[in-house]
């Protein structure tokens, strides 16, 4: 790090890369440049990304599966939505408490997706284990497809995926509001064709933030960021794989609702 | 529709068959694709 041949190296790596990085609000281009500078203990590698997101999977899938056998649980489902929201920003604004921060993200969102997760079961047995093949089916298919040079994330690809992303999380702020009024984007909700499609669409989208997410990590890791990034990159992808777990139990509702 | 699960992972079958095929096809460090099928030589 200290180098100054090694520095320029790096800043102009990131001038020539992270440029609209990834769809995902947490993953923006100035993130890793705000952090050059901060090293303290090593640089961030892919395996300890790996390994924290892994943790970060297990925490989830331990809170919500806790909450899913409690009901006691259920009333906590508002505080762990705004308790989450809380710690996303904390997360983004300063990543150096990354290590306190994404465990504590990981078991909030846990009860939220538990609770989720079991209303959706009730209503259609069978979809939660569909929506978390899909899931993890999705990821290692992404994974794979990245890893290949199948999918590559040129800067037209993220320009697409970034304002499309950006476009739904429009329409979502706009149908929440209207929701306060007691109205909502029909298209959101419903389970005619037009309905299945946007939720197909959404789907898709969020899953091509995995390839922004991927690239992301990857471009942290060949520019020595800090070691303290491997929770940040860790907490970008699993905001993308919530995100499109609940997009999957959407579609997959809307889809067993019209049988 | 049947199982809607079995017809959302048909793309992402796809997508393993195409990265598959895309890795099988690419070039390893000597310059060859790291899986091919080559005649053999006959042995005397």
């Amino acid at each position: 790090m200290g180098n100054p041949g090694s520095e320029s190296k790096r800043v102009k790596t990131m001038n020539k890369h992270l440029t609209m990085r990834s769809g995902n609000p947490a993953l923006k281009a100035t993130t890793f440049r705000k952090h050059l500078s901060a090293v303290t203990e090593g640089a961030m590698t892919l395996s300890g990304t790996v390994n924290k997101t892994g943790i970060g999977l297990i925490l989830i899938i331990l809170s919500a599966g806790y909450t899913w056998g409690n009901p006691a649980m259920h009333g906590l489902v508002f505080p762990a939505v705004i308790g989450g929201f809380i710690l996303a920003m904390v997360t983004i604004f300063k990543p150096q408490y990354g290590h306190i921060t994404v465990p504590m993200y990981a078991v909030v969102e846990g009860i939220f997706l538990g609770v989720i997760s079991m209303i959706f079961e009730q209503m259609y047995p069978g979809i939660v284990i569909q929506a978390i093949f899909l899931t993890f089916g999705t990821l290692g298919a992404l994974l794979l497809a990245y890893k290949s040079g199948l999918i590559k994330a040129t800067e037209n690809f993220k320009l697409g995926v970034v304002a499309a992303t950006g476009g739904i999380a429009i329409l979502y702020v706009i149908n929440m509001l209207m929701g306060f009024f007691g109205s909502s984007i029909g298209v959101i909700h419903s389970n005619g064709m037009m309905g299945i499609l946007f939720s197909g669409f959404v789907v898709v989208i969020a899953a091509l933030n995995l390839v922004l997410d991927f690239d992301f990590i990857e471009e942290g890791v060949e520019m020595g960021a800090p070691k303290y990034m491997e929770w940040y990159g860790a907490f970008g992808l699993l905001v993308t794989l919530i995100w499109l777990y609940l997009e999957i139990l959407r579609l997959l509702a809307k889809l067993q609702s019209r049988r | 529709m049947e199982n809607p699960a079995l017809i959302l992972s048909i793309p992402l079958i796809l997508i393993v068959g195409l990265s598959l095929i895309k890795l099988a096809k690419k070039k390893g460090p000597d310059g060859k694709p790291w899986f091919r099928i080559e005649k053999g030589e006959n042995n005397e």
